[in-house]
């Protein structure tokens, strides 16, 4: 190409990424959700688990303690930042302890003789309240006085407080100074947020606004703020996950521009064959923007990860560069193994599209694509800019040498073989389970963040997390009547201590049924003023006190029963719309478990209910979907790699050649995998990942040692340009293996082992080079 | 008491039992047993459940506990601390102490507390609620003397009296 139509192109070349960078720029809509990269449901118990991970009351909890000063400061620090946050649309649900009569609200009152059962077995006739008031006026001459005397006009029979009693968490923490305080001197708080709990950026926004508020508290300093939950780990785990994939990249980045200089001496050449990676990037993500409506933040990650493969395309062709040819035929030369490389990995990657994994997908989606356009860009466009005159590695003394050596090792036929039965004795012997079914293990966090998690949650009496009663039914008031039918038979297992407590959605909401039964069971106002007159004989209350009680009692009568609707305004509202929610065409109840014993006689108390209830176990049920993903993921591999004979076995025209190549991949990948067994790793989803891009580029080594020229100075160029590829490689990977993040170790550790064991497997079972 | 046509009466024993602990032992008309120990108040009636509740949501107990175990300990300080203190007396053998909770949240529910006593006995309690109402409380052999239907003159009659 003439030097002037060389200019045009590069021209062109560049002004086409600028135009897809702002494309690129406008349209990106970076979602964090990191459910996206969780298996898809397939389930209706994965299905519950995984909006109970994302969207649950559970995980958009927030646990706040605050330390360090006099109860009674802590005290007002609770109360004010309890105050200012429920002011914030952020926040839908702020506790601190000061639960009490409050949480019912005026309106919702008189809805107090339908929630309660105190009349189920006892009509509200004359022997009652005679008997109720006999004990009020013994209440006022107690100490208890000053606490019932507001109520007695409007409430003889104190069903507000029955209520409320009903409605006290079975296991509550401390209150002191009118708050709820933890045995170590810390007010606590709950906080529910309305961003999904694994949505790193929106519970980062709510955090922030957590802590702003606290700073704006008048008397917060020498106090500290402690966060936990879900939503904070989430955001810790992004933020480390973040810093160190940053450092680490920068690291890497820098080691391998000197790498490449080094390996070419041409500050040209270098800046040329970043194109078709800045190219491969900005296609994958202009096809992920074209394909999906938002792009997950991992799959970039991961993504420019995976793409490191693609460096190799400009590195051959670098290398293969021949003194005083031009780079277009070295480019021609090389071009039909290039395109066996670059089908090869597609297919590899291939197998995380049908995964099914949406995460995965848009992974697949975006390697595939940049893998294709940084080969075809090096092939058709670099191949056109690469300078004239080069400097020819073939002759560079050290290389000389490093190939004699190499061609002097001794290749014998038993080495595969040697291989082979080492690998399988130590997959057969190494100890430990097998696959990690655990998604928690993974997670980044510090052990001391987990341990403060669990306190906390211990100290609020929060849940159990891992058990939950799942009650389906046609509509809300068929749930709310299965939940009323499953009271006794729950209330016989808390007797029998199979577990501390239940919390049936029945016990805020009574199906309508029980309440207009209840209406019914009220007196009119002309009964109810009657029986509290022949009550009242003799007793020393004000005559007209209790006007309040019977109007009440009316108002009663006459309410619309009280739906899910109706009361999720009310404070205690959120509560409820957590434990009972439409789903499709059917509704769901939840209820929830604390301290369970007995598991059988809890699954025994869900098969008595006809299918309609069960006990979910989410750790299982979390475990179970784990094993599902696995499975899908194995069979994709599984149909990638008999993919991937055909395509070398076509590409070569040679099964012997195919085996060359495929045999030291296959082999080197399970020697990955039976070392990381011996030093006790336990198998993950990440290292599956991670075992697919090391056989992505043990393959491209196999290829190119298989390659016989016939040439000596050739196969130079291939063992420099494979020395270029394994030594970047080794460098970006084994920096990611020194992270503390589990993710990270174990995608840097595979990848590096990986990227030393194929390298030495196809240069031993590589054929023998003809001697010059 | 204003929700009341006559005051109520009850006769029991109370009693200091060391540190923040008090005992209130009811025997007529009905008997119950209402303790105040570590920041609760229980409450035991023959035939029901217990009940119990937290010290912070009834002030007028508080003041109770704070008035009494201040005094019965003689700690004058914390009798300081809790209260503004007037001290009247007609001569060494007579005397009422009256106090007004320093806690602005605590005076709107309780707004003094009269003393009357002779000696080192007090003889007598009276509580004025913000509302209005009123508690007297007749301690030691007073106690034997109250009225089967008290009214707030003979009780105050009674008190600076005894």
């Amino acid at each position: 190409m003439r030097p002037g139509g060389r200019w045009i192109l590069l021209a062109v070349w560049v002004v086409a990424l600028a135009a897809i960078g702002a494309f690129v720029a406008q349209r990106l809509r970076v979602s964090t959700d990191l459910r996206s990269f969780m298996p898809a449901p397939t389930t209706p118990d994965q299905r519950l688990l995984m909006e109970q991970v994302g969207e649950g009351p559970g995980s958009r909890l927030l646990l706040l303690a605050i330390a360090g000063k006099s109860d009674e400061q802590l005290a007002a620090l609770s109360q004010q930042l309890a105050t200012s946050l429920r002011k914030d649309e952020r926040y839908s649900q702020v506790l601190n302890g000061s639960f009490d009569i409050g949480s019912l609200d005026e309106q919702l009152l008189p809805y107090r003789y339908l929630l309660s059962p105190t009349f189920d077995a006892q009509p509200m006739d004359a022997p009652f309240l005679r008997d109720q008031l006999e004990q009020r006026l013994e209440d006022l001459s107690s100490p208890a006085a000053g606490l019932l005397k507001g109520l007695l006009p409007r409430d003889p029979t104190l069903e507000v407080l029955k209520l409320a009693e009903r409605w006290t968490p079975p296991k509550s923490p401390d209150v002191r100074e009118g708050v709820w305080f933890s045995p170590q001197n810390e007010a606590l708080l709950l906080v529910q947020t309305r961003a999904a709990g694994f949505d790193p950026d929106a519970q980062g926004v709510a955090i922030d606004g957590i802590r702003k508020a606290f700073a704006a508290l008048p008397e917060h300093e020498g106090a500290t703020l402690k966060l936990s939950g879900p939503g904070y780990f989430s955001v810790v785990a992004n933020a480390q996950t973040r810093g160190q994939a940053e450092w680490i990249g920068r690291i890497s980045t820098v080691g391998f521009i000197v790498l490449l200089l080094l390996a070419y001496r041409s500050i040209g050449s270098l800046l040329l064959s970043a194109l078709p990676i800045a190219s491969a990037a900005l296609a994958g993500i202009a096809a992920l923007i074209v394909l999906f409506p938002q792009v997950h933040g991992i799959t970039l990650a991961f993504g420019f990860t995976l793409l490191g493969v693609a460096q190799e395309y400009p590195i051959r062709v670098l290398s293969h560069r021949r003194a005083g040819e031009n780079a277009l035929q070295s480019v021609r030369d090389l071009w039909p193994l290039l395109l066996t490389a670059i089908a090869s990995a597609c297919i590899a990657y291939l197998a995380f599209y049908a995964s099914g994994v949406n995460g995965l997908k848009q992974l697949a989606v975006f390697t595939i694509t940049g893998l294709l356009v940084a080969g075809f860009s090096t092939r058709y466009l670099l191949a056109h800019l690469l300078p004239g005159r080069v400097h020819d590695v073939a002759g560079m003394g050290w290389l000389v040498r490093a190939r004699r050596g190499v061609d002097a090792l001794p290749r014998p036929r038993w080495i595969p073989v040697l291989v082979a039965v080492v690998t399988v004795l130590m997959l057969v012997f190494a100890r430990g389970a097998f696959w990690q079914n655990d998604l928690s293990a993974l997670t980044p966090l510090p052990q001391d963040l987990l341990r403060e998690d669990a306190r906390l949650r211990e100290a609020l009496g929060a849940p159990d997390v891992r058990y939950l009663l799942v009650m389906e039914a046609h509509d809300e008031q068929g749930v709310l009547a299965l939940s009323e039918r499953l009271q006794p038979t729950v209330d016989a297992l808390v007797a029998r201590h199979a577990v501390d407590a239940v919390e049936l959605p029945s016990r805020y909401v009574p199906s309508e049924a029980v309440q207009r039964m209840r209406q019914q069971r009220l007196p009119d106002r002309a009964a109810l003023e009657r029986a509290l007159s022949e009550a009242g004989q003799g007793m020393p209350f004000q005559a007209g006190l209790f006007a309040p009680f019977i109007d009440d009692v009316q108002k009663a009568r006459a309410l619309p029963p009280l739906t899910e609707e109706r009361f999720a305004m009310s404070p205690l509202g959120q509560r409820v719309s957590a434990m009972l929610m439409p789903r499709g065409d059917h509704w769901v109840g939840l209820g929830t478990l604390s301290g369970v014993h007995d598991v059988a006689a809890l699954q025994a108390l869900a098969q008595g209910g006809n299918g309609a209830v069960r006990l979910l176990d989410l750790k299982e049920t979390a475990e179970s979907m784990v094993v599902d993903y696995r499975t899908r993921i194995l069979h994709a591999l599984l149909a990638a790699t008999l993919l991937l004979v055909v395509a070398i076995t076509v590409a070569l025209r040679s099964v012997r050649r195919a085996w060359h190549v495929l045999a030291p991949m296959t082999l080197a990948t399970f020697l990955v995998l039976a070392a990381e067994r011996v030093a006790g790793v336990e198998v993950s989803l990440f290292h599956l990942v991670a075992l697919i891009l090391a056989a992505g580029l043990g393959l491209h080594y196999a290829l190119f040692f298989e390659r016989d020229t016939g040439d000596a100075a050739e196969q130079r160029r291939t063992l420099h340009a494979t020395l270029v590829c394994v030594l970047s490689a080794l460098l970006v990977f084994g920096m990611l293996a020194w992270s503390s993040i589990p993710v990270l170790r174990a995608i840097g550790l595979t990848v590096s082992l990986g990227v030393a064991f194929h390298f030495c497997l196809s240069i031993l079972m590589a054929p023998h080079a003809r001697q010059d | 008491m204003k929700m009341l046509d006559q005051p109520l009466v009850v006769s029991g024993e109370l009693s200091w039992l060391g540190g923040d602990r008090l005992e209130r032992r009811v025997e007529h008309p009905n008997r119950e047993v209402s303790t105040i120990a570590d920041g609760e108040v229980s409450q035991e009636r023959e035939g029901r459940e217990p009940r119990r509740f937290s010290l912070k949501r009834a002030p007028q107990l508080q003041i109770l506990l704070d008035s009494f175990v201040a005094m019965l300990g003689g700690d004058a300080t914390r009798l300081e601390q809790a209260f503004t203190i007037q001290y009247s007396g007609d001569d060494a053998r007579r005397w009422t102490l009256a106090l007004t909770p320093r806690d602005p949240k605590l005076v709107r529910t309780v707004s003094r507390i009269e003393i009357d006593g002779a000696g080192n006995e007090p003889h007598c309690m009276r509580m004025q609620e913000a509302d209005g109402d009123l508690a007297v409380d007749l301690l030691g052999p007073l106690a034997a003397k109250m009225p089967a239907t008290p009214t707030r003159d003979a009780l105050a009659a009674l008190c600076r009296g005894g």
